[in-house]
């Protein structure tokens, strides 16, 4: 934690920095998605949805109606949670493969309102000159801003994993079938988990436009739904501690094997295939079997 | 009126043979799926390398090596891209479905597939470059003219082969010993074991013919593409789709719902403007999820829902 | 515990990042940023191609200084583009720095590069907000999306005698750019555009787009603003449903600077008479160009010409190297130079940057008609 803290004044370069708050974001973008996927066994595959919907609607508000930032963002929050619920609605009634593909096309209908409506959004020709949250202009308070909340946000699930509501969702990935005979309400817990976890990655969602300045729909086309995917599962699906490594590693891996130019994403597809056939766990269950190992 | 009757029939055609391409690839999908339960996210990517090995072997092979006619060569490469996808087909089988079949998981092998789908565009990219090859089929260049309705030898072509896979596929699953077997094993995998049937070859097999059938959709829409390694991501997720409205593992809904919504699209270029064809595309699938999950024709099956 | 070590795995890393600022001998440090995976790679190879000839060219050194280049790969996204300009700043402290190709990562650098006042050098993107937002050390060459259409709009009207047009254009900044610098001076002028149709770059048949176009009833002009690879496609199409000339019909297709020679042949019969301008012409007499595709056949091969795309990063090069020439050597006289320069010829034409940066002069910019052979014949419109 301490050393998480004091990162910034080690890594001192604004190209660093910008990094570091990249992967804040995505800590908070995959412990949304393992709230849905790992801890209630929902295929989400649209998370990609709710991370734009913060983005835009923070930045219109803002932009167009000019609302204060954090006004912005809590209705745009409150919008992607509301949205989580909608793509809830079809979870309720579907399951597996079917709501696999149901929540990449609502990712995808997302995307093209986003391309589509131009008199609102701006459609492919962006909004820009977006600043940061007023009062965090530095990178290095940005930076404490976004991991502070993504800190909040992990302890806060962690409650919630731990406590009954936990128990229930898991239930509900287990057997729902099961669960239903126990008494649980699956599709009120459904809605809650989709709608936190919406609510979630959209709050990653309201910092995004601010620390880079443009924002188009490009930036949230169903590639993103698949990154994350990657690092929930390659840090370790159904873990608290397992979404944040594999956000820290994805984000970073990346940028360090920019130096091989060209055969940086064949290594990445390569990487992401090897650990889902070797280590299902992710790297928390390879980490633990190492301990194991040793001790 | 006349008008509006000839241009009705003209996309009419146009959504048919945009339709049958979508079949095409969809076919494929919806036969893993019906077997094996399993979504190949590679699927569009194999349909790349089709059309790849088509694009050689009607230019490069066939023509120049062999020198045979422009139309030989090109028929020729639709078998050659079939096969290409049968050998991919058997690979991936060997790396990433059978290795995780028995853990009945439905999350890792998507995920794998996945990964294998980035490594395909990367590596073709690698091999291939990002610049378009320009592939052409003969039949493409004579435009067939009735009236004030148009299309090419190629549509024709098109159609003609979809239609027969389609009925070469469903003869094979309702008539053959094989084909039956497959059915059963995908309905009860471990009953169909216990009878004596090989589950682990059958889904070998199923698994080599989907991959075939998407290698042979390439060398079809190679030249209708524009080819590059990312030319199967612009159809994948519309596959699916497609798959989806048809009812997974259904092979006549698929059918149904691919010309379905190639006629959808032609229709929507027409009346709506083609900036949105994708927004009208998955706002169908979403109705159709809400309204009738099961598909077009639904499939007797319990877990399906 | 493992996020520990991993963490300063991480910063360690960092902490060896090269850093390949090399202050004694005497050294022009480029930075390059383009889109070097996924589909926008289209851009990078080619930019890439004209940029290594022109390093080659210039092994010897200008001044005594030479040139050095670190490449980044900003996938065409204002995310990456900018990650990508913060490492070179900070890694390469570059005294100039190439990029992007695509309007919305070359709008995200600009205000950074801006800002550190290092002069940025556009070679490929079109939106007019890159040169109209009042950057001082924002330089392009490429021609902005008024530049292209403009002149399409007018010899459309007044030479062609168009008074209907159908614009379609793929659905990015740029596209929607230049279908608006069309559309405004056309109907200005008393023309009547019957419909734009967009279309993404993942849209492959264009049979329905056809159809729709010959039920709006007479069109005149269909001025194209797409990629390579779609408008073969969408040429040929227009000539199975017989509207354009290539298909026996009478509508003229229009198009600017996006395509390559070699178009033409890709898209056969159906690009007969099409109408548009050039600004690189591979088979113009002038010494600079004809050396040019010499080299660049030595070096890639003899069937390949070059495009536009690898012509404009080599003059990205060659302006570099001419304001080391005229004495730049930092960022500020590098800025200065490249401010001042009139009429320097490069293989796209000559350069004057006027007061926003952009280059003024078109001198070259012609009209090129596909003939029936394919082939292409210079026009003396204006």
């Amino acid at each position: 934690m301490i050393v998480l803290a004091l990162l910034p004044l080690v890594l001192q370069t604004p190209y660093w920095r910008g990094i570091l708050i990249i992967c804040a974001m995505n800590v908070l973008l995959a412990l949304s998605l393992n709230l849905v996927l790992g801890y209630t066994g929902q295929l989400n595959l649209g998370q990609s949805a709710f991370f734009a919907i913060g983005a835009y609607v923070s930045t219109i508000l803002i932009k167009t109606n000019g609302w204060n930032f954090w006004l912005a963002s809590a209705v745009a929050v409150v919008a992607a949670g509301v949205l989580g619920l909608a793509l809830a609605a079809f979870a309720v009634r579907l399951r597996g493969h079917y709501l696999a593909i149901a929540s990449l096309g609502f990712a995808v209908i997302t995307y093209q309102v986003l391309v589509n409506w131009e008199r609102v959004t701006e459609g492919v020709r962006g909004i820009y000159g977006i600043l940061p949250p007023p009062g965090f202009g530095s990178q290095i308070a940005l930076f404490y801003l976004v991991g502070g909340i993504a800190l909040a946000v992990y302890f806060l699930l962690d409650n919630v994993v731990r406590s009954p509501i936990g128990e229930t969702l898991r239930a509900i990935r287990e057997d729902e079938v099961s669960a239903a005979s126990l008494g649980i309400n699956a599709a009120r817990w459904k809605a809650f988990a989709f709608g936190l976890g919406a609510a979630i990655a959209g709050l990653a969602g309201c910092f995004y436009p601010g620390f880079v300045g443009t924002l188009v729909p490009e930036a949230f086309n169903i590639v993103e739904s698949f990154t994350m995917l990657a690092m929930v599962i390659v840090g370790g699906m159904g873990t608290m501690i397992g979404p944040v490594i594999g956000a820290v590693v994805l984000t970073f891996l990346p940028e360090l094997l920019r130096g091989i130019g060209e055969l940086r994403l064949l290594v990445y597809g390569l990487a992401l295939t090897l650990v889902v056939l070797f280590m299902p766990g992710g790297i928390v269950q390879a980490w633990s079997a190492l301990w194991r190992k040793r001790s | 009126m006349a008008d509006f009757l000839a241009l009705a029939v003209q996309q009419t055609i146009n959504g048919v043979y945009l339709g049958c391409l979508y079949v095409m690839v969809a076919l494929g999908l919806t036969l893993i799926y019906g077997v094996l339960n399993q979504i190949n996210f590679a699927h569009a990517d194999f349909v790349t390398v089709g059309a790849f090995a088509a694009f050689f072997a009607a230019t490069r092979f066939a023509t120049k090596a062999l020198g045979l006619a422009d139309t030989t060569g090109y028929l020729l490469s639709i078998v050659v891209a079939f096969g290409v996808g049968a050998i991919l087909g058997l690979i991936i089988n060997a790396a990433v479905f059978a290795p995780l079949r028995e853990r009945g998981d439905e999350l890792r092998p998507l995920i794998a597939t996945i990964g294998v789908s980035v490594l395909l565009e990367n590596g073709q990219l690698a091999l291939f470059g990002p610049i378009p090859y320009q592939f052409d089929s003969p039949f493409a260049r004579e435009t067939i003219r009735i009236g004030r309705i148009f299309f090419t030898q190629q549509s024709v072509v098109v159609v003609l082969v979809a239609a027969t896979s389609v009925a070469a596929l469903y003869a094979f699953l309702r008539l053959t010993f094989l084909g039956k077997a497959l059915r059963a094993v995908s309905q009860d995998r471990e009953t169909a074991g216990l009878m004596g049937i090989n589950p682990g070859l059958l889904i070998a097999l199923t698994i080599v013919i989907s991959s075939a059938l998407a290698g042979m959709a390439g060398a079809l829409l190679g030249p209708v593409l524009v080819l590059t390694p990312f030319a199967g991501a612009t159809v994948v997720v519309k596959a699916f789709a497609i798959v989806i409205i048809g009812g997974f593992g259904n092979l006549e809904g698929t059918i149904l719902a691919g010309i379905l919504v190639g006629v959808v699209e032609a229709f929507t270029v027409q009346y709506l403007g083609s900036g949105i064809i994708d927004l009208v595309v998955f706002s169908l699938l979403l109705v159709m999820l809400a309204i009738k999950p099961t598909g077009l024709i639904a499939e007797k099956k319990e877990e399906n829902v | 515990m493992k996020r520990v070590i991993w963490l300063f795995a991480v910063a360690a890393a960092c902490a060896i990042a090269p850093l390949s600022a090399g202050a004694q001998d005497k050294v022009i440090r480029v930075g390059i940023l383009m889109p070097i995976s996924g589909p926008a790679s289209y851009f990078g190879v080619m930019g890439k191609e004209g940029i290594e000839l022109a390093l080659e060219q210039l092994k010897g050194g200008v001044n005594g200084y030479r040139l050095q280049v670190q490449y980044e790969d900003s996938a065409c996204s204002p995310l990456q583009a900018t990650n990508t300009v913060k490492r070179v700043l900070e890694q390469l402290k570059p005294h100039i720095v190439i990029g992007e190709e695509c309007s919305d990562a070359s709008l995200a650098i600009a205000p950074i590069l801006d800002q550190a006042k290092v002069p940025m050098l556009n070679a490929g993107s079109v939106t007019m907000k890159l040169t109209e937002s009042g950057y001082k050390y924002v330089f392009r060459i490429f021609p902005n999306a008024e530049q292209q259409s403009l002149p399409l709009a007018k010899v459309a009207y007044e030479t062609l005698k168009a008074r209907t047009a159908v614009i379609l254009h793929e659905k990015t900044n740029a596209g929607n750019d230049n279908a608006d610098g069309f559309e405004k001076p056309f109907v200005a002028m008393g023309g009547k555009v019957l419909a734009k149709i967009d279309f993404g770059r993942d849209v492959n048949d264009f049979t329905a787009i056809a159809t729709r176009i010959a039920s709006l009833g007479k069109v005149d002009v269909l001025p194209t603003f797409a990629l390579e690879g779609q408008t073969v496609r969408l040429s040929q199409a227009l000539a199975q449903a017989k509207i354009v000339k290539g298909g026996g019909g009478s509508a003229v297709q229009m198009g600017s600077i996006w395509l390559p020679y070699g178009f033409d042949q890709k898209a056969g019969q159906a690009s007969e008479g099409y109408v548009r301008i050039v600004q690189f012409d591979p088979t113009e007499n002038r010494k600079i160009v004809q050396d040019f595709v010499k080299a660049f056949k030595a070096k890639y091969g003899a069937d390949k010409v070059p495009t536009h795309i690898n012509a404009h990063a080599y003059d990205a090069i060659l302006l570099v190297a001419e304001s080391v020439r005229r004495g730049a050597t930092d960022t500020e006289s590098m800025r200065d130079r490249l401010s001042k320069m009139k009429d320097v010829e490069v293989t796209t034409g000559r350069i004057t940057f006027d007061g926003k940066g952009q280059n003024s002069d078109l001198s070259v910019v012609h009209f090129v008609e596909t003939q029936k052979d394919l082939s292409w014949k210079a026009l003396n419109w204006r």
